[in-house]
C-alpha cells in the first residue's frame, strides 16, 4: 500500500516553498497515486523559460519503491526519450532511496536538464547529436522548448483570469489548469464536474 | 578445537584411502598422493562450507559474522582476492567498497530510547524504542525499516540490502533485518536466511549447482580450475564451466555451437533445398542431376532448377527455352555448391561423432554381457581367478570412446571456417588438420581393436587363448590411453594453444576418467558457538554448528591437471567466457 499520509505531507511541504524551488506537485486524480509535477527549465540552458510537466505514478510500495516519472511535455534531451518522455535517471531506478521525496526527485530531474549525461543515453539520436554537433542540438532543444513547453505557459495568467471571472476560486483554477496540462477547455470541464 | 585438528588428519587419511580404492587401474597410473579437487556440497554441508570461509575473514580482521559475510558476498566468496585487496589497499578501502561500516561509538543509544525520534521516511515522530539506528548511524522507524526490507527481499536483493538513507552505501545488519522482518512475516525471514546461505553458491565462481533434473540438491565446488569436468554424488557428469554434459576436448563454445547445429532442423531443410525441388506440375521432389539447371521430372515436365518454373526443353548458357530467369547466374550456383559442401562436411563429422556416442550409450548393456562372461569364466577356470583386466579394459574403452566422439565436433570447428578462419592460413590449417587426423585415426583404430577383443567370447576359450586376449586388452588399454594423452597434448599446445583468442579452454585429459567429487563432510560440535547466532532454518538441525573439517586448499602441483593448462586458465580467468546454456540443453542431461 502507498503511504498516503506521507504523500500528503510531501505535497504540503512542496507547496510551502514553491516560491523558492518553482517545483509543483499536484494530484491528477483523487487517489493520490497519479500526480503531475511541474519544473521550470533551468536558467542558461536551452530549456530556459519552459515549463515542463511530468507524469508521476506511485507504485504500491511507494516510498520503498521509486515513483514512475515521465515527461508529459516533449523535450529534446539525451536522457529523455523524444518519443515517450521516458527518463533515464539512476535515482528513479536502482539508486532510489526511501529518504528521497517527489520534490527531491523532481529537483534531480531538473538538474538532469542542466547537465545531460550523453554516455548513458535514453535517446540515442539526441545523444549522438549532443556529442557530435552541440550547436544543432542546442538549437533543436530550444525550438522544442519554445514549441512545446511555452505555448500553454505564455497565456497562463490570462487563462487563470478568464476562469476566475467565470466564478471559480483562484487556487482551484490553478490546480485544475495544472492537472490537465494548461488546456483551458479541459480545465473548465474539470471545474464544472466538481 | 583440538579434537577438530586430529579429526582433520583422520579425514585426510581416509580420503587418500578411498581414493586408492577407486584406482582399480593398471600399473600405468602413477600413484601420486593427491586430494580430490572437487567437493560435493549438500544441503547439510552448505552452512559448514560457508562458515569456514567466514571464519577465516572473521579471524583475520576480528569482525562480526555479518560483516564477514558482507565482505565475502562483495568479493564473491574469493577469500584470496579479499585478502589481496586488504594488503594492497588497506582495511578502510576494503570496508568502504563492500558497504561495511563500523560504528565508533554507540553511546547515545540509551538516551535515544526514551526520547522521540523523527523518521525521515514516513515523516512521523516515533518513540525511540520504535526506531532502529544501524551501523552507519542512520536512524529510521521500525515500520519503515520493515517495509524496506520486505521490498528488498521480494526483489531478490537479500544479499545486499542497503541502508535507506540516500547515497548511504552501508549494508544493513542481518540480525536487524531478521528480527524486524520475522515479526511481520516469519516465512519471509526464512527466505532471507536461505538467500544468504545460498549466496555461497550463487555468488561464488568456484561453486555451482549440480545441473541434474530433477535437482539432486547438491552443489559442486572446485578448487581452482573452473575448466574441468566433474561427477556429482548423484552420478551426473558435467562440464563445470558451462554445466552441460562433459564434452572435452570440445571447448564450451564449440560444444554449444555443435548442440545447436545438431538440433537445427535447417540442416535437413538445407539438404532438401540443395538436392531436390518440387516439380511444378506433379509436385514430386525432383533431384538435380549434373550441373545443368534444366531438370525434368519423371512425369515429363521440364523445369528450371533455379526458380522452379516450368519451361520447354532446349536451353542455352543464358536461358532455358520459353523462359528467361534472372537468377540464372553463376553466383547462385556457387552458393548452392557451397551449401552442399558445408553439409557434406557436417555430415562427415556428425556421422563419426554419432557412431561413437551411440557406442558409449550402450555402456551398461555391454558391461552386463561382459560381467556374465566373467562369471562363467570364473566358474570354469579356477586357475585364472583375476579378471580385473576385463573391467579395466572396458572402462578404458568407454573413456577413449568419449574422447573420440567429442574430438569430431572439435575438429569440425577447429578446421572449419566458422570460428578460426582468420587465425591461420589455408596451408597452416591443412598441415594441422593432417597432424590431428593422423592421431585421431590411430586412436580410432586402436579403440576398435580393443572393442573387438573385449567382445570375444572368451568364456568359451581355452586358457592359452584367454591369456592371449588378456595380453592384447592390457596392451591396447595402455596404447589408447597414451594416444588420448597425445591427442590432448596436440589440441592444447599445437591447436588451441596457438590461437589468439583465449576463450577456448578445455577440461584436461584425465586418464582415470571424470573425477568423482567427494562429499564435504560437516560434523556437529556440542560446543555451541555463542558469538554467531545463525538460525539453522535450512540445515534441519538446531544448536550451534562448528565444522571439524578444514577445507583443503589445494596445492596446484599436487593436482592432477597439467600445470601448463592451469597457467593458461589463470591468464584468461579475467575474461572468462561464460556460456549460460539454455535450460533445455541442460535439461537434456
Ligand atoms: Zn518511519
Ligand atoms: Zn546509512
Ligand atoms: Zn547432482
Ligand atoms: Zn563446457
Ligand atoms: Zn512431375
Ligand atoms: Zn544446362
Ligand atoms: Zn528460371
Amino acid at each position: 500500500m502507498i503511504d498516503f499520509a506521507r504523500v500528503q505531507k510531501e505535497l504540503q511541504e512542496c507547496t510551502k516553498d514553491i516560491e523558492a524551488s518553482g517545483i509543483r506537485v499536484t494530484p491528477k486524480s483523487d487517489s493520490l497515486s497519479h500526480l503531475l509535477g511541474t519544473i521550470p527549465g533551468p536558467i542558461s540552458t536551452p530549456y530556459e523559460g519552459g515549463i515542463f510537466q511530468i507524469d508521476i505514478t506511485l507504485p504500491d510500495g511507494y516510498p520503498f519503491e521509486p515513483p514512475k516519472m515521465q515527461f508529459a511535455t516533449k523535450v529534446w534531451h539525451p536522457n529523455i526519450s523524444s518519443q515517450s518522455g521516458a527518463i533515464c535517471l539512476d535515482i528513479l531506478k536502482d539508486q532510489w532511496s526511501p529518504a528521497l521525496t517527489l520534490k527531491t526527485a523532481l529537483l534531480s530531474v531538473q538538474a538532469l536538464l542542466s547537465a545531460p549525461q550523453p554516455d548513458d543515453p535514453q535517446d540515442a539520436v539526441v545523444a549522438q547529436q549532443y556529442l557530435r554537433d552541440y550547436q544543432t542540438f542546442a538549437g533543436t532543444a530550444r525550438y522544442w522548448t519554445e514549441t512545446f513547453a511555452k505555448t500553454s505557459s505564455l497565456g497562463v495568467e490570462e487563462k487563470v483570469q478568464k476562469l476566475m471571472e467565470m466564478g471559480f476560486p483562484e487556487a482551484q483554477v490553478r490546480s485544475s489548469l495544472e492537472a490537465v496540462g494548461w488546456d483551458e477547455n479541459l480545465a473548465l470541464e474539470k471545474l464544472c464536474s466538481g | 578445537m583440538d579434537d577438530c585438528i586430529s579429526s582433520d588428519e583422520d579425514y585426510y587419511d581416509s580420503d587418500r584411502d578411498s581414493l586408492h580404492g577407486l584406482e582399480n587401474e593398471d600399473s600405468e597410473i602413477q600413484r601420486v598422493p593427491k586430494t580430490p579437487s572437487t567437493k560435493v556440497i549438500t544441503k547439510e554441508s552448505l552452512l559448514a562450507a560457508q562458515k569456514e570461509d567466514m571464519r577465516r575473514v572473521m579471524d583475520l580482521l576480528s569482525l562480526r559474522e555479518y560483516h564477514a559475510r558482507t565482505l565475502l558476498i562483495h568479493y564473491r566468496w574469493d577469500v584470496e582476492k579479499l585478502f589481496a585487496v586488504l594488503v594492497e589497499k588497506g582495511k578502510n578501502h576494503l570496508f568502504a567498497t563492500a558497504g561495511v561500516t563500523m560504528i565508533e561509538n554507540r553511546s547515545n543509544t540509551s538516551s535515544e530510547a526514551s526520547s522521540m525520534v523523527m523518521c525521515d521516511i514516513c515523516m512521523e515522530e516515533v518513540h525511540g524504542n520504535d526506531a532502529t539506528r544501524v551501523d552507519c548511524g542512520h536512524c529510521f522507524c521500525n515500520n519503515c525499516w520493515t517495509e524496506h526490507f520486505i521490498v528488498k527481499i521480494n526483489e531478490g536483493q537479500s544479499r545486499r540490502i542497503r541502508c535507506m538513507a540516500h547515497k548511504c552505501n552501508a549494508i544493513c545488519d542481518e540480525a536487524v533485518v531478521r528480527t524486524l522482518v520475522s515479526k511481520r512475516h516469519p516465512d519471509l525471514a526464512n527466505k532471507f536466511d536461505r538467500f544468504l546461505l545460498e549466496s555461497y553458491i550463487e555468488d561464488n565462481k568456484r561453486v555451482k549447482w549440480c545441473p541434474s533434473t530433477p535437482h539432486c540438491g547438491n552443489a559442486i565446488r572446485v578448487e581452482d580450475d573452473e575448466f574441468c569436468e566433474v561427477e556429482c554424488s548423484c552420478g551426473l557428469q558435467f562440464c563445470f564451466s558451462c554445466l552441460s554434459e562433459a564434452h572435452s576436448p570440445c571447448s564450451c563454445l564449440m560444444w554449444e555451437l555443435w548442440i545447436k547445429k545438431c538440433r537445427d532442423e535447417s540442416e535437413t531443410v538445407n539438404w532438401i533445398t540443395v538436392h531436390t525441388k518440387p516439380c511444378p506440375k506433379c509436385h514430386k521432389p525432383v533431384e538435380k542431376n549434373g550441373g545443368c539447371n534444366l531438370v525434368s521430372c519423371i512425369c515429363g515436365q521440364a523445369f528450371c532448377w533455379l526458380c522452379g518454373g516450368a519451361t520447354g526443353r532446349e536451353h542455352t548458357w543464358s536461358s532455358i527455352s520459353g523462359h528467361s530467369c534472372g537468377r540464372y547466374k553463376e553466383e547462385s550456383e556457387q552458393k548452392a555448391e557451397r551449401a552442399k559442401r558445408d553439409l557434406y562436411r557436417y555430415m562427415h563429422y556428425h556421422n563419426r561423432y554419432k557412431a561413437h556416442t551411440d557406442s558409449f550409450k550402450l555402456e551398461s548393456k555391454l558391461k552386463e554381457s561382459i560381467q556374465e562372461k566373467i562369471s562363467i569364466s570364473e566358474e570354469r577356470e579356477s586357475m585364472l581367478r583375476d579378471f580385473s583386466w576385463v573391467n579395466n579394459g572396458l572402462s578404458r574403452l568407454f573413456r577413449s570412446r568419449r574422447v573420440l566422439s567429442y574430438s569430431y565436433p572439435f575438429a569440425f570447428y577447429m578446421f572449419g571456417d566458422e570460428l578460426f578462419k582468420d587465425e591461420m592460413t589455408e596451408a597452416e590449417r591443412e598441415i594441422k588438420q593432417h597432424l590431428f587426423e593422423d592421431q585421431q585415426q590411430q586412436l580410432e583404430a586402436n579403440v576398435e581393436k580393443l572393442s573387438k577383443f573385449l567382445e570375444e567370447p572368451f568364456d568359451q576359450y581355452t586358457k592359452d587363448k584367454v591369456m592371449e586376449i588378456r595380453m592384447q586388452v592390457i596392451n591396447l588399454s595402455v596404447i589408447t590411453d597414451t594416444l588420448c594423452k597425445k591427442m590432448y597434448d596436440c589440441i592444447e599446445n599445437d591447436l588451441l594453444g596457438s590461437l589468439e583468442l583465449g576463450i577456448h579452454n578445455i577440461a584436461p585429459y584425465k586418464s582415470k576418467g571424470i573425477e568423482k567429487a567427494l562429499e564435504l563432510s560437516a560434523c556437529w560440535n556440542s560446543k555451541a558457538n555463542t558469538s554467531d547466532k545463525y538460525p539453522p532454518s535450512d540445515c534441519g538441525t538446531s544448536g550451534g554448528l562448528s565444522e571439524c573439517e578444514r577445507l583443503t586448499s589445494l596445492n596446484s602441483e599436487e593436482n592432477g591437471c597439467s600445470s601448463r593448462k592451469r597457467a593458461r586458465a589463470e591468464v584468461v580467468a579475467g575474461n572468462f567466457f561464460d556460456l549460460n546454456l539454455p535450460a533445455e540443453v541442460v535439461d537434456r542431461n
